[in-house]
Parts: C-alpha cells; sequence; structure tokens
C-alpha cells in the first residue's frame, strides 16, 4: 500500500497573534507543523509499520518547510515532496487540492492521509475536495484506520449521532483527527538520519501545471482583512471561604446575569 | 432577490432549531428561501420546515438515506441547488455538514467558507465573516464566485419570532449509494442525556475531576440543571466520557446561555468550542488558570468541595 501525507507549515497558534491595518504582523509569529497533520503523518507511518506501507509525504510551501519536513522523516516518513514556486500567493483550498491532485497523479497512491483541517484557517476543506477533484472516496474526521486486505480498509468518523464505521474501497482519502492517534516524538538516531535524507523540491511546471491551471490566480475567495477577535474580558473572581464565595457566585448567577 | 438554500437539520426525527435560524437570517437578507431535506421518513416533517421559514422544500426521503453518507447526501443537495438557482447554500453546524459542503462546491465550482458567523449581501457582492486560527482571529472574506456554500457556526444568528413559510414540497431523485465507502454502523453513544447543541445550559468537566467518581458527581450539577454534560478533551482521551461530549475544537462548539466550565484549564482549543456562550462560570483551583480570563464568574476552588455546595446553592434559587 503507498500512502500519500500531507503536511502543510502554520502558524502556533499557543502564541499572541497581533493585527495591525487589517493583516497579521508577521514580527514574532512562529510555525510549526499543522497538529492534525501531524496526526496524519503518525497514522501513515503506523501503516508502514504495522502494514508495510509506504510513505510520501507532500508539503505545498518554501524553503523553511523543510525542517517541518525533516521532523516528518524523523518520525519514520520514508520520502517527501516539496512543492516550492514563487507564483503561489495565498493559496485557497481549492488551489491547494490542485495542486495535491497533480501530485497524487504523479505517484500511485492507495491512500492519501490529510489532517481534518489547518490550524491557520480551520477550514477543514482541501481534502475533500482533493478527493472530489479525484473521483475517489472520502471519510474526513477520521479517528482508526484498520486494513481489511489490499484493496479495503475500515475506518471510524466522529459523526453527529456517534462513531460510525466505514468500509472503503481503496483508493480513497481520509481525513484524520486529533483522535486518531498521539504523534510520536522522534528518537534521536531517527533525527539524525532525517538530517541526511533528500527532499524531493519541484515547481509547478516541474509537476506539470501553473499557477493558472490550479486555479491560484483566481481564488474563489479571499481574505479581505484579518480582525481581532472579541476577546471577552475576565469577569469576577472569587477567592476565599468555599461556602461563601459559591453562595455569591450563585447570586449574582441568578440576579445580575439572570441564568436561573 | 437573492436565493438561498438551507439544509434542514434533522436528528431522530426531529428538525432541530438551527433551521428556523438560518432561514431567519435568509429572510433578512430579503432572499428567497428553500430547505433541502434528506433522511428516511421526514416527509411528515414539510409543514414544521415551512413553519421554519421555508417557501421549498426540496425532500430526499428513502430508506437508503436513514444513514449519512456525504456522497449522496452531497449530490441531494447539489441537485436542490441547482433547481433552485440557489446563490447561497448553508449548512447549519454539523459533522454532516462540514463533510459535504466542499464536495457540494467543488461539484458546483462554488466558494466554500466554513464556521462563518455572519454573511452580508451588497448587490451581488457576498461577504462573510469566520473566526480562524483557533478563534484568535476574524477574517472577513471576499467571495469571487456567484455562488457560497457555508458551514454556519452554531449560535450565530437568531430565530426571528413568528417567522413563517409556505408548503411547496418538490422531491428529489433519490441518489446512488457510495459503494466506495459504505456505512456499515453507528455506535451510538447516546447516553439519554440533553444533546449539547440543544442545551440551555451546559456543564462541562474537565482533568480537575480526576475519575469516574469526580466525573459523576459533576454530572449531578448538570442533572439538576437539566443542562447539556460536557467534557475537555482530557476527559475523553481518559476514556471517561464519549467523544461526542467534547466541547472545543475538535468536538461541539456551543453557545449556551449559561456555560459552567469545571477543572478545565482553558486551553485554546476548548475555548474555541464555547466562548460563544452568553455567561461563562468556571471553576478551579489554580487562580491562575486560563478559563478564567474569559469567564464572567470565577469560583477559585476544590471542586470537590465546592460542587456539592454549588448544587445545594442552586436548589436554594431555583426552589
Ligand atoms: C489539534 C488539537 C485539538 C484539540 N481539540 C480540543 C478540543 O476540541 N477540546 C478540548 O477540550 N481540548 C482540545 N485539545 C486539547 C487541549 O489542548 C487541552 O489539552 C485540553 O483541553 C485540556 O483539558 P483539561 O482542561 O480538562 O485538562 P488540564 O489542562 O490538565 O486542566 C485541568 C485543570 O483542572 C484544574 N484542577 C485540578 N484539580 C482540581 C480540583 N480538585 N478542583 C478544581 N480544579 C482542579 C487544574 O488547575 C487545571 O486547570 C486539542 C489539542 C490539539 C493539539
Amino acid at each position: 500500500m503507498k500512502i500519500l501525507t500531507t503536511v502543510k507549515r502554520v502558524v502556533d497558534v499557543e502564541l499572541n497573534i497581533h493585527i495591525e491595518n487589517g493583516a497579521i504582523v508577521e514580527d514574532g509569529l512562529q510555525y510549526v507543523i499543522n497538529a492534525w497533520d501531524e496526526n496524519g503523518v503518525e497514522a501513515a507511518v503506523q501503516l508502514k509499520e504495522n502494514n508495510n506501507a509506504q510513505t510520501t509525504l507532500v508539503s505545498i510551501g518554501e524553503q523553511d518547510n523543510t525542517d517541518m519536513i525533516r521532523k516528518c522523516y524523523a518520525m519514520g516518513i520514508e520520502d517527501a515532496i516539496l512543492i516550492d514556486d514563487p507564483a503561489l500567493v495565498a493559496p485557497d483550498a481549492f488551489a491547494y487540492a490542485g495542486i495535491l491532485q497533480k501530485v497524487y497523479e504523479k505517484g500511485d497512491y492507495d491512500l492519501v492521509i490529510t489532517g481534518k483541517q489547518a490550524q491557520d484557517t480551520d477550514s477543514g476543506q482541501t481534502g475533500i475536495i482533493l478527493a472530489e477533484y479525484l473521483q475517489l472516496p472520502c471519510v474526513s474526521n477520521v479517528i482508526s484506520i484498520e486494513v481489511m486486505d489490499e484493496a479495503h480498509i475500515r475506518v471510524s468518523r466522529l459523526g453527529d449521532s456517534g462513531t460510525e464505521i466505514v468500509e472503503i474501497t481503496l483508493p480513497a482519502v481520509v481525513t484524520v483527527s486529533d483522535s486518531i492517534n498521539e504523534p510520536r516524538l522522534p528518537a534521536m538516531r531517527g533525527i539524525m538520519m532525517a538530517k541526511k535524507k533528500k527532499i524531493q523540491v519541484m515547481d509547478l511546471a516541474a509537476l506539470g501545471t501553473s499557477v493558472e491551471a490550479v486555479g491560484g490566480a483566481a481564488p474563489k475567495s479571499e481574505v479581505a482583512e484579518f480582525m481581532k477577535s472579541k476577546t471577552r474580558q475576565a469577569g469576577q473572581k472569587f477567592e476565599g471561604d468555599a461556602a461563601q464565595i459559591t453562595a455569591q457566585v450563585v447570586e449574582l448567577l441568578a440576579n445580575e446575569a439572570k441564568v436561573f | 432577490m437573492a436565493k438561498i438554500l438551507v439544509i434542514a437539520d434533522i436528528k431522530e426525527g426531529v428538525l432541530k432549531g438551527s433551521t428556523a435560524e438560518l432561514l431567519s437570517k435568509a429572510k433578512a437578507l430579503s432572499a428567497q428561501t428553500a430547505v433541502v431535506a434528506i433522511g428516511s421518513n421526514i416527509e411528515s416533517l414539510i409543514a414544521d420546515m415551512a413553519a421554519a421559514g421555508s417557501d421549498t422544500q426540496y425532500i430526499a426521503d428513502d430508506k437508503s438515506l436513514e444513514l449519512f453518507s456525504a456522497g449522496p447526501y452531497a449530490a441531494c443537495v447539489v441537485a436542490a441547488a441547482q433547481q433552485f438557482e440557489a446563490d447561497m447554500i448553508w449548512f447549519g453546524f454539523s459533522e454532516a455538514g462540514k463533510a459535504a459542503a466542499p464536495r457540494v462546491a467543488a461539484q458546483l465550482n462554488a466558494a466554500c467558507a466554513t464556521e462563518i458567523i455572519d454573511v452580508t449581501l451588497e448587490g451581488e457582492q457576498i461577504q462573510v465573516i469566520r473566526p480562524a486560527i483557533a478563534g484568535k482571529v476574524i477574517q472577513r472574506i471576499q467571495v469571487n464566485t456567484q455562488t457560497l456554500v457555508a458551514v454556519v457556526r452554531a449560535g450565530a444568528f437568531e430565530a426571528t419570532p413568528g417567522i413563517t413559510g409556505t408548503q411547496n414540497m418538490v422531491k428529489l431523485s433519490i441518489p446512488a449509494p457510495d459503494l466506495k465507502a459504505v456505512i456499515k454502523q453507528i455506535l451510538s453513544d447516546a447516553s439519554g442525556e440533553i444533546d449539547l447543541a440543544d442545551a440551555d445550559i451546559v456543564v462541562s468537566v474537565g482533568r480537575g475531576a480526576r475519575d469516574q467518581a469526580g466525573i459523576d458527581l459533576v454530572r449531578e450539577l448538570a442533572r439538576d440543571l437539566s443542562a447539556g454534560f460536557g467534557s475537555s478533551r482530557a476527559m475523553v482521551d481518559g476514556g471517561f466520557m464519549a467523544h461526542n461530549k467534547q466541547v472545543g475544537q475538535t468536538g461541539k462548539i456551543v453557545a449556551p446561555t449559561l456555560y459552567m466550565a469545571i477543572g478545565i484549564s482553558g486551553a485554546i482549543q476548548h475555548l474555541a468550542g464555547m466562548t460563544g456562550s452568553k455567561t461563562i462560570l468556571a471553576v478551579n483551583k489554580d487562580p491562575e488558570a486560563p478559563i478564567f480570563n474569559v469567564a464572567d464568574y470565577g469560583i477559585v476552588g476544590d471542586l470537590f468541595e465546592v460542587i456539592p455546595i454549588l448544587r445545594q446553592e442552586i436548589k436554594k434559587i431555583r426552589g
């Protein structure tokens, strides 16, 4: 089984984000691997270890994606492709999916694993649109993957009224939730080996496409403005005798907030 | 006049309130409204769908649509959107909506925006507002296509009192089942407890409750209040709470009148699921816990001591 797993480099959500004139201030930002993609990488590596799958990773971005890719090598990914093209400016999910479609078609993959969403946009579209473009079956929000035979996997996904068990005929696309696994911390030996591994860098021409062809030149939607989110104000905090402060808070809930 | 198609949110044979909320917003934009309803044995809900504010009801009612499958579900929405010539297609917040919306957009060559909290329409120009980066920023998105497919965040719009519509049922042809992704079973985690999405009050429990005994203690509080009983991811990962109880970025987004965070630290991913609540109460023994930065009322204390008192005091007030 050949697996293609996608990883995006995103802004670290744990740090503060400042906005000026409708844009995010780059200064002081840090970038990390998208957490859900890291779950995808872990899932791919587990399939390698348990089911002899071959693992290829693809990332779309710039040279500074290489640190993240090396981390994935250290986790156990075998091959990596970096799509780096200066013509790509702020691609939307459709453009990402268009590029991934070309990457998919160049390989002979049985399964594509993406994170269920990226932490910078929180959109959750790319993997699903990719499947539409490729006319492949797709299951999103997956929390387990089990290989049935060479042509079938059984997955479970979190649905609206419970855990849905779905049997999928390969090739297919799945998007994974963080509930699927706990990504491993790479061992020292893996980290050392990852340093020496090659990363295949391609631009869109090498992929046999162009920014126009993937819809990157005319996005279907674009961010016109970033704004600060309305942060809630910290309210009243009570410390001291539990009986006394709890009674006080209940009184406020009833008479000030009027929730009871 | 713009045309807005709303996907009817039906659960266990009941039309959920979010349908009327989305239709109310559509009417506020002076749009022509329709719903598309997909499932099994749902024709009886036509009157409810009209009463919720729709003027046309596209119905795909078939045994084969009983269990959610994203492919056929999206096919029904696409068919309705094409017949109605919809400018916008709105899903309520649900896993079904999140799975189907990008498919529908790809098939209609439309733009797609998830988790939207507002939408404006000036002439033909559509813009939406949505949070991103775990709720740390808000984006204003300009839509460059004629058609937009959107998933609306829970609690974004309010139902207009007295909203009505007209009954005009249009039957859709039933799509072929997806033979390449076959849903075999749903392991329902129905616990007989109130659905978080419907609850007026949500009580959520975190790692501070430690174990089953701690959870049971907090659940009693939720029972007293007829509240939804939710959880942080820590207690789901720990195997104490079902997945569908998780509140946060990966779980449910809730916006109740009152949210009680009991023994929850307030990680950014948890906050992303509950800061839309009207009033927030936090109980945490650590005065520096980030949950206090978003709580209207904070009790610094040991939950094992505080919860019994809280129950007693609430009983006194509510009688
Ligand atoms: C990609 C991703 C997605 C995620 N999605 C979600 C999500 O959807 N929802 C979610 O909740 N998390 C999510 N998380 C996890 C999140 O980062 C936190 O790890 C999690 O929310 C912590 O849960 P907690 O607050 O219960 O536990 P902790 O952070 O361990 O906090 C426990 C709190 O209990 C307090 N406490 C301890 N004992 C007591 C006591 N006796 N009385 C009172 N207070 C006490 C402590 O002071 C502490 O503040 C996600 C993480 C990632 C990376």
